[in-house]
């Protein structure tokens, strides 16, 4: 990841991971007339006035911020939605609901750039908020319940959790690991060099080559 | 202000916190009554010595008493308590009767009707209870009321009953069905759940209007059948009104408020007589009867009378007191009656929708239709309704509520209702204006919606407010919003301006024209037009001009500036009509409606510029439809929609005909409202099903929807292939339709030209795919029918190789021959036309001499020889090669994989001879050609005048 702010703690700053979200698509209501946009990414347009289009969110936050455009909140974003899913995630707590996998960026940059068009914004905006809070709180105290694994799967985890777990999680594994596997490689190193081992003791490699 | 004191006088103590406190008069002045919602008693006072003789005092309820009644002959003393009882009394003499009702709450109010047969209490239980007071049987429980109620009053008549609930909420009911008959939602202040203060409401004493303290401080009154606001007494009062009363003769009234000042108010002139500032709150008043006097009672349970409060110069309130007695029915009683009356009325209702609901469906619901339609509900059911819902239906739902009626009695046409659905004429459809949707009081409607921009309004305080929106607010021009004191219910907008029309209301009301243009270089140049006895129907505008059809069937046209240019008379009642650029579309009735429910109309397109008509003819529709829309497509040709869901376009083909080119799918969860179309697809707006019109907020978004002709299903099973086929060739046709017009007015149409070469390649693509589902569905003579309708040489070619690689031998030779036959035909074309247009030959011939190289040219006949040959050698020959290379090629596949993978290379094959068809033809024709171009180069120059001399 050549972006990343400190690559040694595979960390990134909540600013690149809004980056990386802007690439989502969304669906606008431009009021203007537009031909096509040919991107690397792919091709977006026309903008017919009046008609729904999808463009990636960098682009509506653009042209919202010029008055070309009207949001249209995804799906998950109304208070229905929002209001089963806080009440699911409460229920639950080995689980996570299915959001987008960046949607805290996504309404944080709908809430910044398009709070006129999003119905409900304070309860949308306090719904989301209490699922953040509620799902990190989860996802903290899961990570209590780790055993002594070298892998985890939790799903539907968003890229915002990942990344405030993602150092504690990784080191946490090494540890395990390193923890685990001497004895392993005890039995299986007396036969080998074990001081070349030793000497190239990195804690990264055996990582890697799972 | 003149300083005064009262004298008060202790009569119910309240420890604490205010309390709630009341004060009656019987009708004779003889006693009054006062209460308090913090003592259980209730004081019964002399009216003429209250100093001297001590009041007698009933102690029967066991908590504060909260409501007092009297019956209007003073006869029966009602009262009700936080105890949740509602005892009743005889009067004056205080002996307990009986205890009439209970209710599991408290008690916030109670009234007697006229007659005093009936009692309506109320509280912070659900539902108003109306009590016999005869018998305390429970007549009805009216429902619909979200928070406690705290008002009620009969209306004079004894038909109506107003409730008011804590949270602001009005509403009127109708007694002998227990409808509502509006509902005026959070229209007084919000009490909450205070037992101290109240919400009240007063019916006039003419019983024409209804006294609601309103949220700025004021009174306002509303009319007592629309629920309409007609006007509002706004004064000194610093704090919500929690009281008010009207002097027995209506000319005044008198209110008092939180911020402890009693006004008395002019009710005529809509002002402010007096005013009396007291040291507490007064929590209710009550005029006495036959005097000039006030008696008040604070919070506090002290009272006091105010006299002689109308100055000597004024009316004394009690001249003029309206006459009118309560109706002496026995209303609730005689049960029987009532519902025959029900019935009659349900019956006499369902006629009228069921003339309504043909009426393009009831486009103009006004309140009054609105309520009549509730009540089709016969036996009771919106009545149960409204009981058993906890919730009021609002407005909306009383739209939908209405619809599904509609819809309900349509299909009971077979059932009980058979013999008036019979006996009813269908009527012909009323006229409307496309784009607009129905008025709705209190909601932004839309007068206009287009591809270009919509114009919406709103009703605010007699006067509505217009605004113009552009969908590409970039490019249009920002309009600014518009005072409308006409009401104007008609619009329409194009890029140059708008124009609006209302129709008559009264004599008063004239129907007014308006135009505003968006661009001017004069400041003001809006214009009006007015109508006497004449009400415009529909309006449109176009490049130039205004156009408004009115109800005398008068087509009025106007330039852009107000001139009056035309006025033409029409053949029948207007329906309809459209606008765009040159063209006025005008849609009139030609006689009155069929006994099979079908609408007969015609419609005009005329060229204002040129003064002429372009199209006329009779508009399709639906068996059982109506018109719903009208407009020009993107292309200009004139579209219309109907309320079956069928859009129509009309084409030159067959003479002039509508081509159905959507409908909606059956039982779709989704109604269509069509803005405009173009060749390829329909815009409009997907309303959710009961609702068939969008509404303002949350702004509509459009919906494309690709066009699909209602094509029988067909055993081929290509049914998207062959509905696009037929598009395309109806949008080939239109625009060669075009090109020969642009050509024949001596227009460049090169542009045109290519656009239909364009679409002659796109429709080869699409017979390409058609041949092969033919071929592999085994109907040959169809995709042999196709092959024909191929129209280049080089897709004629590919169909070829695309049958062969089918290993359909024979039915290669059938397309060889169709090719040899085209090619013949052209050459033809191409040795005759020259004769006829020297000018021409170089072109054509030089097309056919690439296509097939000529060996020489002498005579026509010999020509015609050697084309032939030449032809038929040629595609055998690339017929072969062609087979036997791609053949060789995959013959180790096709064995092994042979029919399941048999689509798969069709499309390989298709793909590759695309691409080898011109590669072969270039590389065969340029060995043949290269050595030839040269002679023939020298030998063209001449052609012509060989040619001209053949």
């Amino acid at each position: 990841m050549a972006g990343q702010t400190d690559p040694h703690i595979s960390l990134f700053s909540p600013q690149e991971v809004e980056f990386m979200a802007e690439d989502e698509l969304v669906e606008i209501v431009p009021n203007m007339n537009m031909e096509q946009l040919n991107f690397i990414s792919g091709d977006f347009g026309r903008f017919i006035p009046q008609i729904p289009t999808k463009v990636p969110l960098w682009l509506a936050v653009a042209l919202k911020r010029r008055g070309k455009c009207s949001f249209r909140p995804p799906g998950w974003m109304s208070v229905d939605n929002l209001t089963q899913i806080l009440e699911a995630e409460r229920e639950s707590q080995s689980t996570f609901q299915a959001l987008p996998f960046s949607y805290v960026e996504i309404a944080r940059l709908l809430f910044d750039h398009a709070h006129d068009d999003i119905p409900d914004k304070y309860m949308v905006r306090s719904l989301v908020e209490d699922i953040r809070d509620v799902r990190l709180h989860k996802l903290e105290t899961n990570l209590g319940s780790f055993q002594g694994t070298s892998a985890v799967k939790i799903s539907n985890v968003s890229a915002m959790e990942v990344n405030i777990v993602r150092p504690f999680v990784r080191r946490a594994l090494e540890a395990f690991y390193k923890h685990d596997k001497p004895e392993a490689d005890i039995d299986r190193d007396t036969r080998s060099s074990r001081q070349q081992r030793e000497a190239n003791n990195e804690p990264r490699r055996p990582l890697r080559q799972r | 202000m003149k300083s005064r004191s009262l004298k008060f006088r202790e009569a119910h103590k309240v420890g604490g916190s205010a309390a709630f406190c009341s004060i009656l008069w019987d009708h004779k002045a003889e006693h009054f009554v006062t209460s308090s919602s913090s003592d259980p008693s209730i004081s019964v006072h002399d009216g003429l010595s209250p100093s001297t003789l001590p009041p007698t005092i009933l102690r029967h309820h066991q908590d504060g008493v909260t409501a007092l009644a009297l019956s209007h002959d003073s006869t029966f003393l009602a009262s009700g308590s936080i105890d949740h009882c509602v005892k009743l009394y005889k009067f004056p003499s205080g002996e307990f009767q009986t205890n009439i009702t209970r209710f599991t709450l408290p008690i916030r109010v109670l009234a007697f009707n006229g007659s005093g047969s009936l009692l309506a209490a109320a509280g912070d239980d659900e539902g108003i209870k109306l009590i016999n007071t005869f018998d305390g049987s429970i007549v009805r429980v009216l429902k619909g009321h979200k928070g406690p109620v705290t008002g009620l009053d009969f209306h004079l008549n004894g038909e109506l009953l107003a409730s008011i609930d804590s949270t602001g909420t009005v509403l009127c009911w109708e007694l002998q069905n227990g409808i509502v008959s509006f509902i005026l939602k959070g229209v007084a202040p919000d009490t909450g759940f205070s037992t101290s203060i109240v919400n009240i409401l007063r019916w006039s004493p003419d019983g024409r209007t209804l006294a609601v303290p309103g949220l700025r401080n004021d009174v306002v009154m509303y009319d007592r059948f629309t629920g309409e606001k007609l006007f509002a007494l706004r004064g000194d009062h610093l704090e919500a009104i929690c009281y008010l009363t009207w002097a027995p003769n209506g000319k005044y009234i008198a209110t008092s408020g939180l911020d402890k000042q009693v006004l008395l108010w002019d009710v005529d002139k809509k002002q402010d007589i007096d005013r009396h500032k007291f040291e507490e709150r007064i929590s209710c008043m009550a005029w006495k009867p036959n005097c000039n006097a006030l008696s008040v009672i604070d919070a506090r349970g002290k009272y006091g009378i105010w006299e002689s409060l109308v100055p000597s110069s004024m009316i004394s309130p009690t001249v003029g007191i309206p006459d009118i007695l309560p109706k002496k029915r026995n209303e609730i009683h005689n049960f029987d009656d009532e519902i025959e009356e029900e019935l009659h009325g349900a019956s006499e209702s369902l006629n009228d929708s069921l003339v309504d609901s043909d009426d393009g469906e009831s486009h103009h619901t006004s309140r009054k239709r609105l309520r009549k339609k509730t009540c089709i509900d016969d036996d009771g059911d919106a009545y149960e309704e409204l009981n058993d819902g906890s919730s009021l239906p609002s407005a909306s739902e009383f739209r939908k509520k209405s619809h599904r009626v509609h819809r309900e009695k349509q299909y009971a046409g077979s059932g009980a209702f058979k013999s008036t659905a019979a006996s009813t004429k269908y009527k012909m459809q009323s006229s409307f204006q496309p784009g607009t949707t129905p008025l709705e009081p209190g909601k932004r409607t839309f007068l206009c919606y287009n591809m270009l921009g919509c114009i919406t309004t709103i009703e605010h305080e007699g006067n509505s407010r217009i605004e113009t929106d552009f969908h590409d607010t970039g490019r249009g021009p920002r309009v600014s919003s518009m005072i409308d004191i006409y009401g104007f219910t008609m619009a329409s907008i194009n890029e140059s301006g708008c124009v609006f029309a209302n129709p008559c209301k009264g004599e008063k009301n004239m129907s007014v024209l308006m135009y505003r243009p968006f661009r001017s270089w004069a400041s003001n140049s809006e214009w009006t037009m007015r109508f006497e006895g004449e009400e415009v129907k529909v309006v449109a505008n176009g490049a130039g001009w205004v156009a408004a059809v009115t109800s005398l069937n008068l087509l009025r046209i106007f330039s852009e500036g107000g001139l009056q240019k035309h006025i033409l008379s029409l053949d029948g009642p207007v329906v309809t009509a459209v606008g765009r650029k040159d063209h006025l579309a005008v849609i009139t009735h030609v006689s009155d409606c069929l006994p099979s429910n079908e609408q007969v109309m015609e419609f005009r397109v005329l060229n204002i510029s040129k003064m002429t008509e372009e199209l006329k003819g009779r508009v399709a529709l639906t068996p059982g439809s109506r018109l719903t829309w009208i407009g020009f497509s993107d292309e200009g040709s004139l579209s219309s929609y109907d309320s079956k869901g069928v859009l129509r376009v009309f084409t030159s083909q067959y003479g002039g005909s509508w081509i159905p080119v959507f409908s909606k799918e059956k039982k779709q969860e989704e109604n269509y409202w069509v803005v405009g179309l173009n060749t390829t697809s329909v815009y409009c707006i997907a309303c959710k099903h009961p609702e068939i019109f969008p509404q303002v907020t949350p702004k509509p978004i459009l919906t494309i929807l690709d066009l699909s002709l209602p094509l029988a299903s067909s055993d081929l099973g290509a049914a998207s292939l062959e509905n696009e086929l037929m598009l395309k060739q109806l949008r080939l046709y239109e625009t060669q339709q075009r090109v020969d017009d642009m050509a024949s007015t001596g227009v460049d149409t090169t542009a045109l030209e290519d656009e239909a070469f364009d679409m002659e390649v796109s429709q080869d693509k699409c017979i390409l795919r058609l041949i092969s589902s033919c071929c592999s569905s085994d109907s040959f003579v169809r995709a042999s029918e196709l092959m024909r309708l191929l129209t280049l040489e080089k897709s004629m070619r590919a169909a070829i190789t695309l049958v062969t690689k089918l290993k359909l031998p024979f039915l290669a030779e059938k397309f060889c021959s169709i090719l040899e036959e085209r090619l013949l035909e052209e050459a033809n074309e191409a040795i005759t036309n020259p004769s006829q247009n020297p000018n021409k030959e170089v072109v054509t011939r030089v097309e056919s001499k690439v296509q097939n190289p000529p060996a020489s040219v002498q005579t026509s006949e010999n020509t015609e020889a050697v084309m032939k040959s030449s032809a038929t050698k040629l595609s055998a020959t690339t017929l072969v090669r062609k087979a036997k290379v791609s053949e060789g090629l995959k013959l180790g596949k096709e064995q092994t994989k042979k029919d399941e993978t048999e689509d798969a290379k069709i499309k390989e094959i298709k793909k590759l001879n695309l691409i080898k068809i011109p590669v072969n033809n270039v590389n065969k024709e340029d060995k043949g050609l290269r050595k030839e171009v040269n002679q023939e180069e020298a030998r063209r120059s001449s052609n012509p005048f060989l040619k001209s001399t053949v």
